[in-house]
């Protein structure tokens, strides 16, 4: 928790290409899945998607609707807080959108964006937050997908995140389906997956990983025609991200290491 | 009046209401507004055999696991949140089998409820279709009976037998005002056969008059209050305070005597009977 990310990628980000931290690069790449005047959402346990929101709210100069599990819309939060959860979270909105109403608003097709969860995604996009091992004797029993088996396949574009690229998270086969419909997207250290026809999709990676890196990290097949490395940081997301984490308390909580 | 002073009682009172084997909705969300006194004075008291039904438990059902004081858990994300990841006892009960898990979506679990507080059997949930917890849970799909085609899983019915909610202000009579998100307390407190309120604070019944658009529980729903200071500690309570972090930092040590530490520790442990 007190290591600094800048010291765990050992060899790694030189000055040239030092535009992404494994943090930075997951938290601006969710905050390109934000659309002009959509509802976006982040919910509990998430603290990169929360960031990703407010990040987006400062770098673009598009407006749309930020909605979360605090009961916030379009709050102006007088600090950012550790938990995406937080009350503060609904600080300066102008109306408290509470638990009920947002899960409704996702099942009745209104909701454009939500960010969730996911300890294991496949290549249709499912995604496992239940359990490791035999669900009725798991090796390690996690948290539970919350939102996911209604919200994805609900949302009109659902995005997760992976601190961890590898093939024990990107699997082809999980452990326990815990929600369907596929997502939208996954953002891990190095790489963006959008869909194409039902399919998880190379879109970009990491400028210091590598196709082939990615194929070997990762457990499902998926295609990567059109795939670049993904553009550096804006000014603009760069100055933002900065503002919101000024000390880099939250690249340190976070601890995502490329490799 | 006389009504309204002996439906505040004091904590020690409220949690012995509860007995052994019964299941409660706990309001709040993980860190945030949960009735975290209450949950320390079941365990105090010794209770067994409890069921939380709750969408997002964090601390209060991973101290119940610690206690040894739960049996079932019916949510649909359990962690401890903030910085502190998986709720760690309440992980272990699971993988042992010591605690049974319904695992839901939030949204199932809250159609359960609504089916509760709507007096039917079920309730139509959207989603889950493609997720394994239907087969895990015996959930069964109806088709629209107006003949659009459309298959909706309906939940059954869930009717804890407590909700405990954590106020800001309560008045003499019992009714309740939360500030911020009522998160989902608001179909807890309108599922549970009884509900049960801990609140910072009494405030005069001409304050709630002023606003009653305020009031989350009306005071003919609820059974009884406890009124304790800081009792969501150590979590969050807006607008009054914020979660302490070192206290749950300091919970999470798996030493002996950290529980023990920790309950001495909380604000009713601290206080004289409060009435």
């Amino acid at each position: 928790m007190s290591e600094h990310i800048s010291e765990r990628i050992s060899g790694a980000a030189p000055a040239a290409t030092g535009a992404w931290s494994g943090f930075s690069y997951i938290v601006t790449n969710l905050a390109r899945f934000v659309r002009p005047n959509e509802i976006t959402f982040s919910g509990v346990n998430s603290a990169l998607p929360m960031l990703a929101c407010l990040l987006a709210k400062r770098a673009y100069p598009f407006a749309f609707t930020y909605i979360n599990v605090a009961g916030g819309v379009d709050p102006i939060p007088s600090a950012v807080p550790i938990s995406s959860s937080d009350p503060v979270l609904a600080e300066g909105s102008r109306s408290i959108f509470a638990n009920e109403d947002f899960y409704d608003l996702c099942t009745r097709g209104l909701m454009d964006l939500c960010f969730l969860g996911a300890a294991q995604i496949d290549g249709l996009g499912r995604t496992n937050v239940s359990c490791i091992g035999d669900w009725h004797a798991p090796r390690v029993r996690l948290p539970g997908g919350g939102g996911g088996a209604v919200m994805l396949p609900t949302a009109r574009r659902a995005v997760t995140w992976r601190t961890e690229h590898s093939r024990r998270t990107l699997v082809e086969t999980l452990d326990f389906v815990t929600a369907a419909g596929g997502m939208h997207g996954v953002v891990t250290p190095i790489a963006v997956f959008t869909k194409r026809e039902g399919r998880l999709v190379l879109a970009s990676w990491h400028p210091e990983a590598s196709l082939d890196e990615v194929r070997d990290r990762t457990g499902f097949a998926f295609a990567a025609d059109g795939a670049a490395p993904t553009p550096p940081p804006t000014p603009e997301e760069r100055a933002a991200l900065t503002a919101l984490d000024p000390d880099g308390r939250f690249e340190a909580d976070a601890g995502i290491r490329l490799r | 009046m006389s009504a309204g002073t002996q439906k505040i009682i004091p904590l020690a009172d409220l949690a012995a209401r509860v007995p052994d084997g019964s299941s409660l909705a706990l309001g709040g969300s993980f860190l945030h507004r949960g009735p975290f006194a209450f949950v320390r004075e079941l365990i105090r008291q010794g209770r067994r055999d409890l069921e939380v039904v709750k969408q997002s438990p964090g601390y209060d059902i991973d101290i119940l696991c610690r206690a040894g004081a739960l049996s079932r858990a019916k949510a649909g994300i359990v962690a401890m949140e903030g910085n502190f990841g998986l709720a760690p006892w309440y992980r272990r009960a699971i993988e042992s089998g010591d605690v049974r898990l319904e695992e839901h979506a939030c949204a199932s679990l809250t159609a359960g409820l609504r089916a509760a507080a709507f007096g039917v059997p079920f309730m139509p949930c959207g989603g889950i279709h493609g997720s394994d917890l239907p087969a895990l849970n015996g959930w069964k799909t109806v088709e629209d009976p107006y003949g659009s085609g459309e298959a909706v899983y309906a939940i059954p019915r869930i009717q804890p037998d407590f909700a405990v909610i954590q106020a800001n202000e309560v008045s003499e009579s019992g009714d309740v005002r939360v500030y911020g998100t009522s998160h989902w307390d608001r179909i807890m407190s309108r599922s549970a056969k009884r509900v049960l309120v801990v609140a910072e604070r009494v405030v005069p019944d001409a304050s709630f008059r002023d606003q009653p658009e305020l009031t989350l529980v009306p005071h003919f729903l609820v059974e009884a209050v406890s009124i304790m200071p800081n009792g969501a500690w150590p979590g969050s309570l807006w607008p009054d305070y914020a979660i302490d972090y070192p206290a749950v930092e300091a919970y999470m040590a798996d030493k002996p005597g950290v529980l023990d530490a920790h309950l001495a520790a909380g604000p009713e442990a601290r206080e004289a009977v409060h009435v």
